[in-house]
């Protein structure tokens, strides 16, 4: 799967637990820009992402995870798995 | 916001943004007797810190390094519905007689009884009611101390004739306590709550954040009800859905709190119960967050003593 594909999808699924219509992710994006990114909707997004990408993503990686960017290289490294 | 508070939100912020957030919340919401308590609380901690040849900074890295037990468990939790441990044994190997996961555990939560809005909202509710049974109390028990917080409270509130004992599973614990507290009059006593044989002599027994911890807390509850006089109070917080490195029974609601105490034979004289997320009510049972809960028991009367 491309990065691409990835960011925009995990983009609809932030916008659907995130509850924000209009909300762009870019790779940079990190969660001092989205103010409704907090510790418990991280871990909706993160249960969301898996869910939806068919993977499971350990703690350790989850902590190492810096910005969406990092997320969407996550997700491409696990899907390929 | 004091310096110490505002040191240590600055720290969580530089190192964990996204929980820094929830703290910035709860911070904003809390009253002045709240920064006089945390500002009295802080500083005497950080006395003790120094005292070890610590700083808060390392106080600041075992609550982050307790967060992240707490985000590997949250996600086992929301995957399979149940706690990563069942047995005592396991997490007693694991957590309780592992002196470096004590330690940083032990720091870790002491810094959030003043980080955690639940945490110091029980607190509260325990200090205010306390005063009720002032002069009632002659002898004290606290089971699984944690830090001595509470118990450090409970000596400044009722009568300096009474008695306090305290019972915990981990060295590593009881040491922190005795440290941080610094009071000759607490008798404490390494044991498993379910090892210790004494009857009808306790009139009080407050055990924060325990029933979570064991294989059978209904087993727990009659053994207190064993303990207690027949007029004694009990005190106890447990918590539902909260996935951690030691919690081995799982509470999925408050009403299966509440049906546990009255089988074991108590009576809930009040009870408070707190929310762990900014979140309505009906959003926290949807997304399973967790609440706590705590209350004030007698024995009920109806039943055989």
């Amino acid at each position: 799967m491309e990065l691409n594909d990835i960011l925009q999808q995990l983009n609809e699924i932030f916008k659907d637990i995130l509850d924000l219509d209009t909300l762009v992710l870019t790779p940079e994006t990190t969660a001092r820009d989205v103010e409704e990114w907090d510790s418990l909707s991280h871990i909706q997004i993160i249960v969301a992402a898996e869910k939806h990408f068919k993977i499971r993503l350990t703690a350790q990686e989850i902590q190492a995870l810096e910005n969406v960017g990092d997320m969407c290289k996550l997700v491409q490294k696990k899907s390929a798995q | 916001m004091n310096n110490l508070i505002q040191h240590i939100f600055e720290k969580i912020e530089e190192l964990s943004p996204i929980h820094a957030k929830k703290l910035k919340k709860n911070l904003a919401g809390f009253d002045d007797l709240y920064y006089e308590r945390a500002n009295a609380f802080l500083h005497k901690y950080n006395q003790f810190l120094m005292k070890n040849d610590k700083t808060m900074d390392y106080a600041i890295d075992c609550y982050l390094k307790m967060n992240a037990d707490m985000l590997a468990e949250t996600i086992d939790f929301a995957h399979t519905g149940k706690y990563s441990s069942s047995k005592f044994e396991e997490v007693n190997k694991r957590v309780y007689a592992n002196p470096e996961t004590m330690a940083y555990y032990m720091h870790g939560l002491l810094l959030s009884q003043f980080l955690w809005k639940h945490h110091y909202q029980v607190y509260d509710y325990y200090i205010n009611t306390l005063p009720t049974y002032a002069t009632q109390v002659k002898n004290y028990l606290e089971i699984g101390a944690g830090h001595g917080l509470f118990i450090s409270k409970a000596i400044e509130i009722l009568d300096p004739q009474t008695r306090f004992t305290v019972v915990d599973v981990s060295p590593t614990s009881i040491d922190l306590a005795k440290n941080f507290i610094e009071e000759g009059r607490i008798h404490f006593i390494l044991s498993d709550i379910l090892d210790f044989s004494e009857e009808s002599c306790y009139d009080f027994v407050s055990m924060g954040e325990v029933l979570e911890h064991v294989e059978e807390p209904l087993q727990l509850l009659e053994k207190i009800r064993i303990m207690l006089t027949p007029e004694g109070t009990v005190f106890v917080t447990t918590p539902t859905n909260a996935p951690s490195i030691d919690h081995i029974y799982l509470f999925r609601n408050v009403k299966e709190i509440q049906a546990l105490i009255h089988e074991a034979g108590f009576e809930i004289v009040s009870e408070q119960h707190f929310l762990t997320e900014d979140v309505s009510l009906e959003r926290a049972e949807k997304l399973n967050v967790s609440i706590m809960y705590g209350a004030f028991l007698k024995k009920r009367k109806t039943n055989i003593s």
